[in-house]
Parts: structure tokens; C-alpha cells; sequence
């Protein structure tokens, strides 16, 4: 029988197992992005294999339309959603459902159900964490619901909230198999859609099966890229709260 | 809307008149007691009793905070002037307006000092920004808080002590000029000198308002209220002038909990 330090030890050092495993594929990452990154992979459309000066410009543009989208969509339906859950629904037995419901949807591999699930339930789990005490505060000085909620309820739990927003967005950033089946793939400029559109997960999986040297060190770099931009995503969000919220402790 | 039937004790100093008042939790769970008694005007009422002894549970009827949870059940009739708090009609933004809370712990809320005083003066309408920062002050200087905070108010309200933290709360309660102010336990979380600093307050704040306060302290209660009222087990054993109840109680109970025989 293993003490509890024992077992503390064992669970960290299988936790800094998976962070040494993790540092190698983001390091392996930045290595070979790094030296494929160059100006004309956002100016310029693929070229033939062969021609010299291609880009991923259609991919970019792509990805960030579908990303977009997908986060204009899901955040507010989820981000309402767990505040009728949290709030208007607290205790009832439909939110039990819902609750459950989400949990399950939550794997369901589809861009836009999968970012609103996300945000509905850390949404719901965030606003469930703000004392009560809080809200009979602001109701004691006579406000109506929706106000202690938009200026009371919301501001506590904006970290948790913001959180859960961008988990959300890397998740949608990161989806590649689910685009092969929607938004499939184009080798051209297009921002329409209706039809398939270019997205980098999507090209970054051809590319890297593909046979060419260039389309390999072109993946390289758009997996550097979308690494760097869940990355600049999270430090954002935080500098936003600290800027609008100043200093304080978070749920 | 129900009319207040007059009766033989009404007089014009009455701020609250509460006539059989009972009150059950969900589950049924019966709390309070056939509660009937009056609090007057620009006085502090302390209202006194052992834990879970329903006084806590009383003073939230008052601006029906029990209503923000299922399945809880008021009967009997609080008057407030002219108007019956338990009135199935009564607009509660309305009423809460009027009947201003201290919470037992500081609630300040996640945003500036200044911000959350005039939180509630923008819940009233008020929009000029001089106006707000007008009353902001103000509220602040009612609540002996202005010296320490005038050069922050746009620090963050979590920043300040516990002691300060309670001291906005009674700023941001009193800044919407409500006609009661209801405190629960308001020092319970405080050093003794914040307490002194609080207490200080509540006596000038019967200049303007009528206090009803809830505390387990029983020389707070002597110090600071005209009116003592000992609740047991849901029932109000004796209520009367507090220089009455701490110097001759009528009942036997209320000498014995005085007393510190129990409780």
C-alpha cells in the first residue's frame, strides 16, 4: 500500500512525463517552423509543387473565416446557455439534463457543437462558483436579475469565463479531422462558405503526408503558426481581465 | 392591494409593524413563530438570540430575501407605512430600494470602489456623472470611509481590509437613501476597532434611518440599540426598550440568556 506522499510523487512524475513529451513536440514545432517561416506563406496561394514562392495564404484566410464563424456562433448560444443553466434553471431538473446532455455533446466532433458545449458548461460551472452572498448583495440594493447578473455575476466569474471561451477557440483552431467531412479543402483562394474552403489543420495533414520537401517545411510552419496563435489567444485574454478588471484573485 | 387595519397601538413613530408573522422553509420546516411586534422610527432596534434561533431568518422577511430561493412560505403581515411588505403584489425592486442590507461578511463587488457605490445610484436612474460622483462622496463621508478611499477609488474594491470593505458596504447600502437599513451581524468578521468604527456609524446613521440589527454580541446590542428584541426558537420571547431588557427583563428566559445562563 502506497502512502499519500507516495502517491503524490508517483502522479507528479507521470505529470512531468507528459509535460517532457509535450515540450518535445512543441519544441520540434518551433525548431522546423521557424526555419520554414518566410513572408510569401501569407502573401501568396500554393503554387505546383516544383515552383518556387507558394504560400498558404487561402489556408490562412480560410482557417481564420471557419474559426470566426464557429466562435461567433457557439460562444454567446453557450455562454447564455450556462447562464440559464446557472442562474434561471439552478436547481430545476431540466438543467440537470442539459448539464448532462452538453457533457456528452462536448465529444461530439463537429466545430460548432463542439465549441458551444465547451462554453456552456464552464460557463455554468464558473457562475455556480460565484458565492450567493454576492448576488443577494446586489438584488438587497434593489436590482433586477439580468443587472446583478451582467454587473455583478458575470465580473466574478469573468475569468472562468474567458477561460473557457479560448479552450473553446484552440479547440475549434486545433479541429482537422471534422473539416475533412465539412468545409473539406481547396487548393485555391476562397472566401465563400458555401464551398469548400482551404483551412490549415487540413492542409497541414495533406501537406505533411504528401511526397515534397516544400509542402513538408510548409506544414511545419503552419503548425508553428496556429501553436502561436492559441498562445498569443490565452496571453490576450488575460491581459484583457487584468486591464479591465485590475488585480485580483481569480475562481 | 390590502389596506392596513388600524389598530389600538398605531402611532406615528411606527416605521415596521409586524402582525403574526410566520415563516417556513421549503420542506415546511416551520421557523418562525407568530412574530408580532413594532420597530419605530429613527431608532436601532437590535434583535438577540442563540443560533438558528430564527432572527437572522426574520430580518431577511423584511426585504423579502427569502424569495430569491424556491418554495419558502411568509403568512402574518409586515407593515411598512402604508404598504404590506408580504403583499403578494409588492414590487420587490421597489421595496428593496427602500429597505437597504449589510450583509454579515463584506460583500463588496468585483469592480472599483467607487464603481460599487454607484452601482446602486445607476439602479435608481441617476445618469449624470456629477451627480454620482457627488453622492458617491457623500456616502462615503456618512460612512467614515472617505479619508481612507479618496485617493483610491478606482482601486479595486477587494483590495481594501475587512474593516473597510464592511464600511463601503454601509456606503454603497446608505448612498441610495433607503428609509431601513437591515444588518446582519455586521461585525461578526471585524477586529474589535473596526467594530468601534462600525458601531459609531450606526449611531449616527439613526439621524436619517431606522436600523434593525442583528447580533450575537450582547454588549453590541446594549451600546448601540433603543430597542431590544429576543427571539428563541423562533418565537419573539420579549421584546421591549433595551435598557428594560438588559436591566429588568420581564421573562425568565430572556434574564437567563442575558445573563449568560445559556445560549
Amino acid at each position: 500500500m502506497m502512502t499519500r506522499e507516495q502517491v503524490r510523487k508517483l502522479k507528479s512524475v507521470i505529470a512531468l512525463a507528459f509535460c517532457t513529451l509535450a515540450a518535445f513536440f512543441l519544441g520540434d514545432v518551433l525548431i522546423h517552423g521557424i526555419g520554414a517561416l518566410n513572408p510569401s506563406l501569407f502573401t501568396n496561394d500554393p503554387v505546383p509543387p516544383g515552383i518556387e514562392g507558394g504560400g498558404l495564404r487561402n489556408a490562412f484566410v480560410g482557417h481564420l473565416i471557419i474559426t470566426s464563424f464557429a466562435t461567433l456562433i457557439g460562444v454567446p448560444v453557450g455562454v447564455l446557455g450556462g447562464t440559464f443553466l446557472a442562474e434561471y434553471a439552478r436547481g430545476r431538473k431540466i438543467a440537470r439534463v442539459i448539464s448532462v446532455l452538453s457533457d456528452i455533446m462536448v465529444s461530439v466532433p463537429s466545430i460548432v457543437i463542439g465549441t458551444f458545449p465547451v462554453v456552456l458548461r464552464t460557463t455554468e460551472d464558473m457562475l455556480s462558483l460565484v458565492p450567493w452572498t454576492l448576488r443577494e448583495a446586489a438584488f438587497a440594493l434593489g436590482a433586477p436579475y439580468y443587472k446583478v447578473i451582467i454587473h455583478v455575476v458575470y465580473r466574478a466569474a469573468a475569468a472562468g469565463i474567458l477561460t473557457g471561451i479560448l479552450l473553446s477557440i484552440a479547440r475549434v483552431v486545433g479541429e482537422t479531422a471534422p473539416l475533412l467531412f465539412t468545409s473539406f479543402n481547396n487548393s485555391f483562394f476562397s472566401a465563400n462558405m458555401n464551398e469548400p474552403v482551404s483551412s490549415l489543420t487540413v492542409t497541414i495533414f495533406q501537406y505533411a503526408m504528401g511526397p515534397y520537401g516544400s509542402w513538408h517545411s510548409q506544414a511545419w510552419a503552419a503548425s508553428l503558426m496556429i501553436t502561436v496563435f492559441i498562445l498569443v489567444l490565452t496571453v490576450l485574454g488575460r491581459f484583457i481581465l487584468r486591464w479591465r478588471y485590475g488585480k485580483r484573485p481569480t475562481i | 392591494m390590502e389596506v392596513r387595519e388600524e389598530t389600538n397601538d398605531m402611532n406615528d413613530n411606527i416605521k415596521i409593524e409586524v402582525r403574526r408573522l410566520n415563516f417556513y422553509y421549503s420542506g415546511a420546516l416551520h421557523v418562525l413563530k407568530d412574530i408580532s411586534f413594532s420597530m419605530y422610527k429613527n431608532t436601532v432596534t437590535a434583535l438577540i438570540g442563540p443560533s438558528g434561533c430564527g432572527k437572522t431568518t426574520f430580518l431577511r422577511c423584511l426585504n423579502r430575501m427569502h424569495d430569491l430561493y424556491p418554495g419558502n412560505r411568509y403568512e402574518g403581515e409586515i407593515w411598512m407605512d402604508d404598504d404590506n411588505i408580504l403583499d403578494n403584489d409588492i414590487d420587490h425592486i421597489g421595496l428593496r430600494s427602500k429597505i437597504g442590507m449589510v450583509f454579515q461578511k463584506p460583500t463588496p463587488f468585483p469592480m472599483s470602489i467607487f464603481e460599487n457605490i454607484a452601482f446602486g445610484l445607476k439602479l435608481m436612474g441617476i445618469k449624470k456623472k456629477t451627480e454620482i460622483a457627488e453622492r458617491v462622496e457623500r456616502a462615503l463621508k456618512d460612512a467614515a470611509l472617505w479619508e481612507e478611499t479618496a485617493d483610491i477609488l478606482n482601486k479595486f474594491a477587494l483590495s481594501l481590509s475587512g474593516g473597510q470593505q464592511q464600511r463601503l458596504c454601509i456606503a454603497r447600502a446608505i448612498a441610495v437613501e433607503p428609509e431601513v437599513i437591515l444588518m446582519d451581524e455586521p461585525c461578526s468578521a471585524l477586529d474589535p476597532i473596526a467594530t468601534a468604527k462600525i458601531e459609531e456609524l450606526i449611531t449616527e446613521l439613526t439621524k436619517r434611518y431606522t436600523v434593525i440589527i442583528v447580533t450575537h454580541n450582547m454588549q453590541q446590542a446594549a451600546r448601540v440599540s433603543e430597542y431590544t428584541g429576543f427571539f428563541m426558537m423562533g418565537k419573539l420571547i420579549e421584546f421591549d426598550t433595551t435598557q428594560k431588557i438588559f436591566t429588568a427583563p420581564s421573562n425568565k428566559m430572556t434574564e437567563d440568556y442575558i445573563t449568560g445562563r445559556f445560549g
